[in-house]
């Protein structure tokens, strides 16, 4: 089987995608890794790196392979960034050293400059989603993006504080509706022996009163109430 | 004239850790006895752990005590790992840091630099030469049955002789095993058997082991004061007896097998385990692969951190064929060793930052064939995609546990989703565990893979074709088997595609085999459920329940959980594992076999296919 020729490892976590190839690579493996490589590199993926550190190649073939590889991922609007820090293969790529992104390690390369790598997931969410935009444009629609949501803050604050006013409005409104329930209370106890002498009338309680229409219905009423008492 | 003997203590490695304060104050009284009777002078080997109880119990005086006896002479500290590891199965860096901190704690408690190296599993490769002299050791104690097969003897073999590697030189120091053993067993003609050993007033070592329940410790002690008393015996330090002694010879090349780790004695090197036992074995690939990974991405203090965390996986009894907990056998032990491997892969996993999927094609097993290493942040498996496509390791990452770490007395490995074709014929429950047992109807052809890599996560397709044999006719089928990885879940998914690639219908039933290692340390009757409902399974009798749409153990000792959930109504086979006991009857429950299976009535040219997903989790 071709694929028992080659160690290959493969780490994806959300854009980035990092290939290793390990162990001494010669002609009979060429085509077990190229054919690992193209299939690697198809799915989603922003920057592929591929770290050789631990590879060493016997054939100068490979060089072909991974010039091969950069044009498909750049045909993908993706980055491939080569890692690696020997000088063994600093000068198995000597000739291309121009043409390909050669860093130590993925943190390196992550330090490199944050404005490369925007444009670089600008591009490739640009291939993906069909939508491409120049900076000048790009640039605006972050500034109008921004000041909408700059606005909105400020709304939001703006309206917040209307909100807490109305709340502490309502909560004084409530504390002193208590307070003359309070007060109606102690009213309604000091008149209680009065009522009980029928000194006092207490109307609010004559659920019948409204019906009465006529005194002598009311006279009547009255009669009636005393004699039960 | 009385025999000279060098008595060499010490404790077995699997002396129970949970009872360790109480073993350690024991032995600290038996020890300071010893040295009260002014009548024994002995050599004393304690691993990392023991050492470090003894100097946190409360008898400052006894290792007052001790410092004196080391300084005059009657008591000797060997040397040797911390954990007390059978080193030439491991990287060299990682016998360096056992060996390293083990010399620290002595030279920390007692201001000594041990001069004498010991490893209760006598094991010895010649490299060990080179490894020990760079430690400064000037002699290390092996088996006598190595040194007699090194000279070419079988007549016994005492005092010292030196070996030679890679222009490194070493003393070796046979242990007596016969003598040994006729001492600690009362063999009253012990003193007929010794005479050949002390011939010409040589030393013979004897070594014993110090019983490990702490009740046992000061009888132990008393004994052995009592024997030397009573025999008159001159006693002394095997650093002072090799001091003493002139070397007896050279030999060119040494190497020993060890003892007590459960090997035959025709086994050459300890490596034979590796070979013989899977389970002891995938521990020792887990353990290989993690330090591979490390020493790659990791430098400086984060590198010797992280290879800490390894030392505890390197005890000897993860590499043990031997049970009551004593080695791999008993499933706790497995459990104990995959916990220390899987912590330490947790914590690799924080420090590199890891939280996508990681498939690594590479001779994991280190045999000369590739398989998949997979794992996200909660699971990681092993894919042998030559052997059928099955997974030789299952971890719950969470769970800090192997799911699939059942042990087969018939020396195969646990698999998963290993695949089964069976024929069409009446299946009792015990009649088709017997054919999953015997492995007939497997399908295990090799498949060549795939990777395909989408937004949701990664698949890894198998493809292959498997030729079935039913009832005198072959069968061809055409099989693809897909791994499903999801980056953020804790499942995957298995798909099965099966096209009948013959004119004729293959009728039978075709299912996926799991040895999961589950509920071998503790189970309830609520620990199985099938469709959420416990299954009344009485941990004897196998049985098939029909038509279920999900499957789950939850184990609450390992407090691991899997669950299989079908796409489409699914028999299920629940089968015990058992294992020889101490007893030698098959009858320690080893682990859980399950085995999901459908009817197939496939027509020429016609597919059969079924999914189920795999979750795992913590309890």
């Amino acid at each position: 089987m071709k694929s028992d020729l080659i160690d290959i490892q493969v780490e994806s976590r959300g854009n980035d995608v990092e290939l290793t190839l390990s162990g001494s690579l010669g002609l009979p493996q060429l085509s077990a890794v190229k054919e690992k490589l193209d299939m690697l590199v198809e799915g989603p993926g922003c920057f592929y790196f591929l770290n050789l550190q631990n590879a060493h190649f016997t054939s100068d073939r490979y060089l072909e392979v991974f010039l091969e590889l950069l044009n498909r991922v750049k045909a993908q609007k993706s980055a491939l960034i080569l890692i690696f820090e020997s000088a063994e293969l600093h000068d198995y790529f000597s000739k291309y050293l121009s043409i390909f992104d050669v860093y130590e390690n993925r943190k390196a390369y992550k330090k490199s400059g944050t404005k490369k790598q925007l444009q670089q997931i600008g591009l490739h969410y640009g291939l993906r989603s069909g939508i491409t935009v120049s900076s000048g444009v790009a640039v605006a629609l972050i500034s109008l993006i921004l000041g909408w949501m700059i606005t909105l803050f400020i709304i939001i604050s703006s309206q917040g504080h209307e909100i807490s006013d109305k709340q502490a409005q309502i909560i004084a409104l409530q504390n002193q509706k208590e307070r003359y329930i309070k007060e109606i209370d102690k009213l309604e106890s000091s008149i209680g022996p009065l009522r009980k002498l029928g000194v006092v009338q207490d109307t609010t309680r004559l659920s019948s009163f409204g019906l009465i229409q006529d005194w002598v219905s009311y006279l009547e009423y009255l009669e009636n109430t005393r004699r039960e008492k | 004239m009385k025999p000279t003997l060098s008595f060499v203590l010490q404790l077995p490695p699997s002396t129970a850790y949970a009872k360790l304060e109480s073993v350690v104050e024991n032995l600290l009284k038996g020890v300071c006895m010893m040295l009260d009777s002014g009548k024994v002078k002995f050599s004393l080997f304690l691993d990392g752990p023991t050492l470090e109880v003894a100097t946190k119990v409360p008898r400052p005086l006894m290792l007052g005590k001790l410092r004196r006896a080391i300084e005059d002479g009657s008591l000797e500290l060997l040397g040797g790992g911390f954990y007390d590891p059978m080193l030439p199965l491991f990287p060299t860096e990682l016998q360096s840091m056992q060996l390293k901190k083990h010399g620290k704690l002595l030279w920390k408690y007692f201001g000594i630099e041990p001069s004498g190296y010991f490893n209760s599993s006598m094991v010895w490769e010649m490299e060990m030469t080179e490894l020990l002299e760079k430690h400064r050791f000037e002699y290390a104690l092996v088996q006598e049955a190595s040194l007699q097969d090194a000279l070419g003897r079988t007549t016994p073999v005492s005092g010292w002789y030196t070996v030679e590697d890679k222009g490194s030189l070493m003393r070796v120091v046979p242990v007596s095993q016969k003598l040994s053993d006729a001492i600690s067993n009362d063999d009253f003609q012990w003193e007929q058997i010794a005479e050949p050993y002390c011939r010409g007033g040589k030393a013979a070592v004897v070594g014993l082991n110090i019983p490990p329940q702490p009740g046992d410790i000061i009888p132990f002690f008393e004994r052995l004061i009592e024997f030397v008393e009573m025999n008159e015996i001159s006693t002394k330090t095997v650093a002072s007896a090799v001091t003493e002694q002139n070397a007896e010879g050279r030999v060119s090349f040494l190497l020993s097998s060890g003892r007590k780790i459960g090997l035959p004695a025709a086994a050459k090197t300890c490596r034979e385990l590796l070979i013989r036992r899977p389970e002891v074995n995938l521990l020792h690939k887990m353990l290989l692969a993690q330090f591979r990974r490390a020493a790659a991405l990791l430098k400086g203090r984060e590198r010797d951190d992280f290879f800490e965390m390894l030392l505890p996986a390197m005890s000897p009894i993860y590499y043990r064929d031997m049970q009551d907990s004593e080695g791999m056998r008993t499933p706790m032990v497995r459990w104990w060793g995959t916990r220390f491997l899987l912590q330490a892969a947790n914590r690799l996993t924080d420090l590199v930052s890891f939280d996508g999927i990681r498939l690594d094609i590479a001779d994991f097993m280190l045999e000369g064939y590739k398989s998949i290493w997979a794992e996200n942040h909660s699971y990681s498996f092993l894919l042998n995609y030559r052997d059928g496509g099955i997974l030789n390791i299952l971890n719950a990452k969470d769970a800090e546990n192997s799911v699939l770490g059942a042990w087969r007395d018939d020396g195969n490995p646990a698999v998963g989703f290993l695949d089964f074709m069976i024929p069409n014929v009446e299946l009792k429950a015990e009649k088709l565990d017997q054919i999953l047992s015997d492995r007939e109807g497997m399908l295990t052809a090799a498949y060549d893979y795939q990777i395909k890599r989408h937004d949701a996560g990664t698949d890894i397709a198998l493809l292959s074709d498997q030729h079935l044999v039913h009832g005198g006719q072959t069968f061809a089928i055409h099989a693809e088997k897909n791994f499903e990885l999801s980056s953020t879940g804790s499942q995957f998914s298995v798909e099965y595609k099966l096209l009948n690639n013959s004119p004729e219908t293959i009728k039978g039933f075709f299912g996926t085999l799991l040895d999961t290692g589950l509920l071998a340390c503790g189970h309830t009757d609520k620990d199985i459920l099938i469709d959420g409902v416990p299954l009344k399974f009485n941990f004897r009798d196998p049985l098939i329940f029909p038509d279920a749409c999900s499957f789950e153990i939850a184990d609450k000792t390992t407090t691991s959980r899997i669950e299989l959930v079908f796409e489409k109504k699914t028999s299920v086979l629940v089968s015990p594992i058992f294992g020889a006991s101490a007893q030698a009857a098959p009858e320690a429950l080893q682990g859980i076999r399950v085995f999901p299976f459908w009817k197939m009535n496939l027509a020429g040219e016609s597919e059969f296919s079924v999914l189920m997903t795999v979750k795992i989790s913590k309890r």
